[in-house]
């Protein structure tokens, strides 16, 4: 890169909460119109790094220069007045608020002459300013649609645009492409290759090597709150970068012998199922799950897969239609006729669903079999014993950071996700749904669920996959489902095309067929 | 729906209109009905019978069930079916009285007056309560403050012979007590229900202690100067009016002026954004530079304030006397009108009104029948479960309201 000073500098960070050191003397610089990714693990203190030059946390020592002058943020507002914007991963919105209000929402618009004085809003002009940005840089919102009726992907194009309300220079993107589609990606990619143009400084927050790669002018590596080094995209392989964060080579692709299908486990046959909204999520789906054979359900986000997993869990209570377990109807007979039928759910939402956060280890691992013996006779918990469990399945899946009496909200996402595999697996079910078991976890922990799922077939257990990623469906599946508008439309062999694939996906082969 | 609702409607909905019109209408008209039949055996009319209210009743109902079954229009019918069905024993008690007897109670200009008389101090507590509660400060302590704001008022009346001094001292002692309350719920993260209880037991005890040892056993004194009446020139000596709005005093004036200039300020004013957005989501507030804790202890102290003006209008706006707990809850219907009116001071306007002129009405029955007065003292109570269980209406408080904000 060239010589110029940096717009943004960040000396020998180091961040400690408590005894946990979360950032180790990190130095960080990033130039007027580069993308600077910033890659590492879950939990290897990227998050905590941005948040410090937000001004979220105040650093244990080092410092932070802005066009080479020394700077003191220690608030919110320190680094927007310094030209620093926020696209956060866990996005910062009033969900009741409008698209305008919660862009302008801090340094609004105010009317002029009296109304200055009291602070009228000038809701015209904040409006105008919205759409004005949003043409400039060609990121599409709706300025009048509240937030909580827009989609995750215009959600973020608005983070964008209030970093840009606020005239930033240095744009930090936490993660930005964890909740988009593969077409929202792409897009994303485009806006950035457009600011980068116009001069905008961009750090880019990533754990996929692939996208890092593709986008990012120079990449530093973070692993256990430390610098491994910053190193230029030209002549970075994934394999350099993966060897980087881990630490150590990693297999990419699990190894995975033919399946060897049995007997039908599950049968959904013309399923029907309502959404919150009361719509039609799920039109006449029917699919078969055999033992021993994992069938991945591919489909962008909201053609019905949660409402087809959801009936299939018992969670949600389908309108019409069956579905049997190894013989058993289980359909509209809710969650503990499901499990006893023998089926184990990875949830999607690990927070909301997976676990109960304050509760401990022990007891979330004993959820799903806390009514049976030994861990519970004639209404009494046997607390030794669901703590035997804990202990056993602790060890047995490399669950770190937290023994059986701590919290599970003190897990990072990686080692809660394989609290729930290990909670699920081992309750050792005739059919495991697994609902995006991969979402937001680092490249150690993606192996671990990968090998596992394949472990459990393996075993002789049916597998349902569902999965937005198209690397996920070929590395593991068997057979390949396309849910598309409630409907599964297509049926492939594991080693479809991408592009096949994508268009089954956006409804193309519906139409063809 | 709400009314004045600060966000533009969602689109889309025209497309439906047609369609819309026909059960939404069935509704409307069954309402209308329903009312009718309240009004019936009401003067002016006085129908001596209750037969065409029981069948307009009934009808009324009818047209409420069937709208009821379209779920689009579900709180309608819920609504509709209401009205009907209240006016069938309202019409049996009503006729069942003599017509004089009822022409005395429902003598409209009287129930005016004395119904903006009941509703004057809840407004001013609601009012203070949406304020707190929006940005994010549950305000059970209402109560209490408002009891300040009368003890303060006569005592500060009293001892300067001005009210508006008395005014202002009572209203500095509900803020005073509001930032005890924002104290403990903002910096020290306490439960806000409980602090708000504790805070209603503090309020007790100051002004009833302060009572005895300020004035002795024989109480105020009840000579203090109070909080004049608006004496509307032409309009006090004609007949309806002049009843009804002729001599209203400043402070009734005041709440419902304060009620507009509230609405305006929490959506039209930048300042009101901002206490909104603290309120749903204090997190995301912070990010964009708002400051979370200032913005909240502003609004509580200014809701203690309101609410403390609530207690003025009761001591010193009457007799000037200050009684032991005088304020005999009002601050809880005053909690119970802010969540009936959906956090939006428009619609704590109409739920105090409702409480209000209930109040008024069972006030004056109780001259004639002590039970039918009973039924409409709880009215209010009744309609604010019926609200809170979501069937007229949902309601739904801020996001983050009640919830401690921890920055770090």
């Amino acid at each position: 890169m060239t010589d110029q000073t940096p717009v943004l500098e960040l000396r020998a960070i180091t961040k400690r909460f408590g005894p946990v050191v979360a950032n180790d003397r990190v130095d960080f610089d990033l130039q007027a119109g580069e993308v600077h990714a910033l890659l590492g693990e879950n939990g290897a203190g990227k998050s905590t790094l941005m948040s410090v030059l937000y001004g979220l946390y105040s650093p244990t020592s080092g410092e932070i220069l802005v066009d080479g002058e020394p700077v003191r943020i220690g608030s919110p507002g320190d680094a927007i007045a310094h030209g620093i914007g926020m696209v956060h991963q866990h996005f910062m919105f009033i969900p009741v608020m409008t698209v305008t209000e919660n862009i302008v929402l801090g340094s609004e618009p105010v009317k002029r002459g009296s109304g200055a004085a009291l602070g009228v809003l000038d809701r015209r002009a904040s409006r105008r300013r919205v759409q004005e940005l949003s043409d400039r840089y060609g990121l599409a919102v709706d300025p009048d649609a509240r937030i909580e009726d827009v989609s995750v992907g215009m959600q973020q194009r608005v983070e964008i645009l209030r970093a840009l309300y606020r005239n930033a220079r240095i744009l930090v993107l936490d993660e930005p492409t964890a909740v988009l589609t593969a077409q929202e990606i792409t897009e994303l990619m485009a806006v950035l290759e457009r600011l980068k143009a116009d001069g905008t400084a961009i750090v880019f927050i990533s754990h996929k090597l692939g996208e890092v790669l593709e986008i990012a002018d120079r990449i530093t590596v973070l692993r256990r709150g430390r610098s491994m080094g910053t190193v230029p995209r030209a002549g970075a392989t994934e394999q350099s970068l993966a060897r980087m964060v881990v630490g150590r080579d990693v297999i990419f692709r699990v190894h995975k012998d033919a399946a060897q299908p049995g007997r039908t486990i599950l049968s959904v046959e013309d399923l029907h199922v309502r959404d919150d909204r009361d719509l039609e999520a799920v039109r006449g789906a029917s699919l078969t799950v055999r033992a021993g054979e994992i069938v991945a359900l591919a489909g962008v986000d909201g053609n019905g897969q949660s409402e087809l997993v959801q009936a299939i869990t018992g969670i949600r209570e389908p309108t019409a239609g069956r579905i049997a377990v190894d013989g058993t109807e289980i359909a509209g007979r809710g969650v503990r006729a499901a499990t006893a039928a023998g089926i184990a759910h990875i949830a999607e939402d690990r927070h909301r669903v997976g676990l109960v956060l304050p509760f401990t280890l022990a007891e979330n691992l004993a959820l799903r079999r806390y009514r049976q013996p030994p861990l519970s006779r004639h209404g009494w918990l046997n607390l030794k014993a669901i703590r035997e469990l804990a202990v056993r399945l602790v060890e047995a899946f490399d669950v770190r950071g937290g023994g059986p009496d701590s919290p599970a909200s003190a897990l990072s996402g990686g080692n809660q996700q394989k609290l729930c595999v290990a909670r699920e697996i081992d309750s050792d079910p005739k059919l495991l749904v697994a609902h995006q078991p991969t979402r937001g976890l680092d490249v150690g922990a993606i192996e671990f669920v990968h090998s596992s799922l394949i472990e459990q077939r393996d075993a002789g257990k049916a597998v349902l996959l569902v999965s937005l990623e198209s690397e996920e469906v070929s590395a593991l599946a068997d057979r390949v489902l396309v849910i598309y508008g409630g409907r599964i439309v297509a049926e492939f062999p594991p080693d479809v095309s991408d592009e096949e694939l994508g268009i089954a996906m956006t409804g193309g082969a519906a139409a063809a067929a | 729906m709400s009314i004045a609702a600060p966000l533009t409607p969602k689109q889309g909905e025209s497309e439906r209109l047609s369609t819309v019109l026909t059960t939404k209408r069935v509704g409307l008209g069954g309402a209308a009905l329903g009312l009718i039949a309240w009004i019936l055996p009401l003067p002016p009319v006085l129908a001596r019978s209750p037969w065409p209210s029981i069948a307009l009743g009934l009808l009324a109902a009818l047209a409420g069930a069937f709208v009821v079954l379209d779920p689009k229009h579900r709180r309608l019918g819920g609504v509709t079916i209401f009205f009907g069905l209240v006016a069938i024993p309202l019409a049996l008690a009503m006729t069942n009285q003599s017509a004089a007897n009822v022409s005395q109670v429902f003598t409209w200009s009287a129930v005016i007056a004395s119904g903006l008389t009941f509703t004057t101090p809840l407004l001013f507590g609601a009012l203070g309560g949406v304020i707190s509660e929006r940005s994010g400060v549950v305000n059970v302590g209402i109560d209490g403050m408002m009891l300040m704001g009368c003890y303060f008022s006569v005592w500060g009346a009293y001892a300067t012979g001005s009210w508006v001094l008395g005014m202002l001292i009572g209203m500095l002692s509900g803020g005073l007590l509001a930032l005890v309350h924002a104290y403990f719920s903002i910096h020290l993260r306490s439960n806000q229900v409980v602090s708000g209880m504790a805070i209603n037991f503090l309020a007790y005890g100051i002004t009833g202690y302060l009572l005895v040892a300020q004035f002795g056993n024989n109480g105020t004194p009840g000579t203090v100067p109070t909080v004049p009446n608006l004496v509307l020139p032409v309009i006090k000596n004609t007949a309806f009016f002049g009843v009804a709005f002729g001599r209203t005093n400043v402070l009734t004036w005041a709440a419902l002026l304060l009620v507009p200039v509230i609405w305006w300020f929490l959506f039209r004013t930048r300042a009101g954004l901002r206490l909104r957005a603290v309120g749903e989501h204090p997190m995301a507030a912070s990010t964009v530079g708002l400051r979370v804790l200032a913005t909240r202890y502003a609004a509580v102290t200014v809701s203690g304030v309101l609410a403390a003006l609530g207690g003025v209008y009761l001591a010193d706006g009457f007799d000037g006397s200050f009684n032991f707990q005088m304020t005999d809850g009002r601050g809880f219907i005053a909690l119970a009108a802010v969540i009936f009116g959906k956090w939006n001071p428009v619609g704590a306007l109409g739920a105090t009104i409702l409480f209000g002129f209930s109040s008024a009405l069972a006030y004056r029955m109780e001259t004639f029948s002590a039970t039918l007065g009973t039924l409409f003292q709880a009215l209010p109570y009744v309609l604010t479960l019926i609200a809170v269980a979501g069937l007229i209406g949902r309601s739904r408080p801020p996001a983050a309201d009640g919830v401690p904000y921890v920055k770090e």
